[in-house]
């Protein structure tokens, strides 16, 4: 196999515009020689990937213009070479790179507007779990109320972010002018899928990120009592708590409950 | 042989979902790609499960690489046997091609020199990946621009001889043989009358763009009249095979594609006897339905 493999290298060399040498294998006709119809490969290849990011990412696409998120593209399908077999994950690391790499490290919030298109996607065919209801949060035994733990559902995510990105990110969608990129003091967001299939996305207080992020680190109910201490007395805090999982299960966040 | 005969088909793209779901209109059956399926759940599988209670469904592959000189993909096998177990589909197919190559995936269907060698490295892995799924498999004829010097034989040599080592079938593109043909300078008939017909299981039926002198598959047009008429020609040659239209660019509504359908169904209907147009929904693959 070692004619074939080196054959398929040379091969993927050319589509990866690392050599030629694959010309010498191919036969030319009096219609199209070698390297013409190696071209075919090569643009479709680009092109394909090009589509893909464009599909994941058209926010970004729309904020940069044409000429910038070709720009873009030219840059992550050289840094990015696609090792899973499917084109629906080719771009997840597009956030990383616009982070990274100048001149898009230059334009802050591009990052985060990246990273808010990624989460929509990875919401939109996350695991179905099931939905924790308030039967089952009335039903507990008092017992249980210390130890318990919450499971939050797989398409959950938050984003902390320092910009307007998601008025931003909702403009863009819209297709009306975006405002203009402000920075602010850094806002937790959180993107879900609720039971219709439809992606949600709202801020979250200072409090309600701290409950929800030690919920998600598998915390129990009275490790996330005591983190409100900063916020309430501690007569307060139990129905604070409680507003805050009622809330969560209404919005259909949550997929278990266990202690 | 007695070949199973499903009718008339369609490509399942998300464009159509709704009207699909909605009005539930005559198609005797959907192709799915199973990549787009291959995913935790959300919508994608949703709105699949639903139009599984209605359709029949084959699946069609198009990242199994099977030509690669990489390992077998065994994290995509298990996606896939995942996804059949859901689907139950009346069978599944992918391309006689390699994508990927130092787990570089191009996601391409890129051509493989047709030799003695080249057959049984492929012959190989399609028995394992039958083992490991536990059911036969179609195998589909690429549409190709380029031609290796290494190449010993005719592509329908090449696609024969693989069909019987390995045991599985032939989904036939017949708008691949004509492009193929177009740009490798021979007779689309000559292809026709090499394929062993015991192994036809399906047809693809798509249309293409002109790029100067070379045809490209694009999947972006109406089914042209040359392919009709081959595709007349094949079903002399093969009898009742079942057919599907592919689109994946410049979709048109669902009515419109199913408006080209009808061609595919007037055309058997001259070609073929109503008998041998009966649907089967009975099939001799190995662990299929």
């Amino acid at each position: 196999m070692s004619n074939l493999h080196e054959l398929q290298h040379r091969f993927m060399d050319y589509l990866l515009a690392k050599s030629t040498a694959v010309v010498n294998d191919i036969q030319s006709t009096p219609v199209l020689d070698a390297k013409d119809r190696l071209d075919i490969y090569a643009s479709a290849y680009k092109l394909r990937l090009k589509e893909a990011i464009t599909t994941d990412y058209d926010k970004l696409a729309s904020y940069l213009g044409d000429e910038q998120f070709d720009q873009l593209m030219e840059q992550y399908i050289v840094q990015y070479p696609s090792h899973t077999d499917s084109l629906r994950y080719f771009s997840v690391n597009l956030p990383e790179l616009v982070r990274d790499e100048s001149p898009f490290n230059e334009v802050k919030e591009l990052y985060e507007i990246a990273s808010i298109e990624r989460a929509f996607a990875n919401s939109f065919d996350a695991k179905d779990l099931p939905f924790t209801t308030i039967t089952e949060l009335a039903s507990l035994p008092a017992t249980a109320w210390g130890a318990l733990q919450f499971k939050v559902q797989d398409s959950l995510q938050l984003l902390n972010l320092r910009y307007n990105s998601f008025p931003i990110w909702k403009a863009l969608s819209d297709e009306i002018t975006p405002p203009k990129a402000e920075m602010a003091e850094p806002t937790e967001w959180v993107l879900w899928r609720r039971s219709n299939l439809v992606s949600h996305y709202r801020v979250l207080s200072k409090e309600e990120s701290v409950l929800i992020r030690l919920a998600i680190n598998g915390e129990s109910f009275s490790v996330m009592c005591e983190s409100l201490l900063d916020y309430y007395s501690e007569e307060e805090i139990p129905m604070k708590a409680v507003g805050y999982l009622q809330s969560w299960i209404q919005e259909e966040m949550l997929s278990g409950l266990s202690y | 042989m007695e070949r199973p005969f499903l009718g008339f088909g369609l490509g399942l793209r998300t464009d159509h979902y709704q009207y699909v779901i909605e009005n539930k209109p005559q198609v005797d059956w959907f192709e799915i790609i199973s990549e787009n399926y291959m995913v935790p759940g959300g919508k994608p599988l949703a709105n699949l499960d639903k139009i599984r209670h209605d359709y029949p469904i084959v699946m069609h592959g198009v990242s199994m690489s099977i030509g690669s000189t990489d390992p077998l993909n065994k994290s995509y096998l298990k996606k896939l046997k995942k996804l059949i177990d859901r689907v139950e589909p009346h069978w599944i197919s992918d391309h006689l091609c390699w994508t990927s190559v130092n787990q570089i995936n191009s996601h391409d269907l890129l051509p493989l020199p047709y030799d003695e060698t080249t057959i049984e490295h492929i012959v190989e892995r399609i028995k394992q990946v039958q083992d490991i799924l536990g059911r036969q498999m179609l195998i589909e004829n690429l549409s190709s621009y380029v031609t290796y010097n290494d190449s010993e034989m005719p592509e329908w040599e090449f696609v024969n001889e693989i069909a019987k080592r390995a045991d599985c079938y032939l989904l036939l593109d017949i708008n691949n043989i004509f492009v193929s043909a177009n740009n490798h300078h021979y007779e689309p008939q000559n292809y026709v009358d090499g394929i062993d017909s015991d192994r036809v299981m399906q047809f693809h039926l798509a249309g293409h763009s002109y790029n100067g002198n070379m045809i490209i598959d694009t999947h972006d047009h109406d089914v042209c009249d040359p392919v009709w008429d081959l595709y007349g020609y094949a079903l002399e040659r093969f009898g009742a095979v079942s057919t599907m239209i592919e689109r994946d660019d410049n979709i048109p509504p669902f009515m419109t594609l199913r408006d080209e359908l009808a061609i595919a169904e007037k055309i058997a209907g001259k070609v073929l006897t109503k008998e041998q147009l009966q649907l089967t929904s009975g099939t001799f693959l190995k662990g299929a339905l």
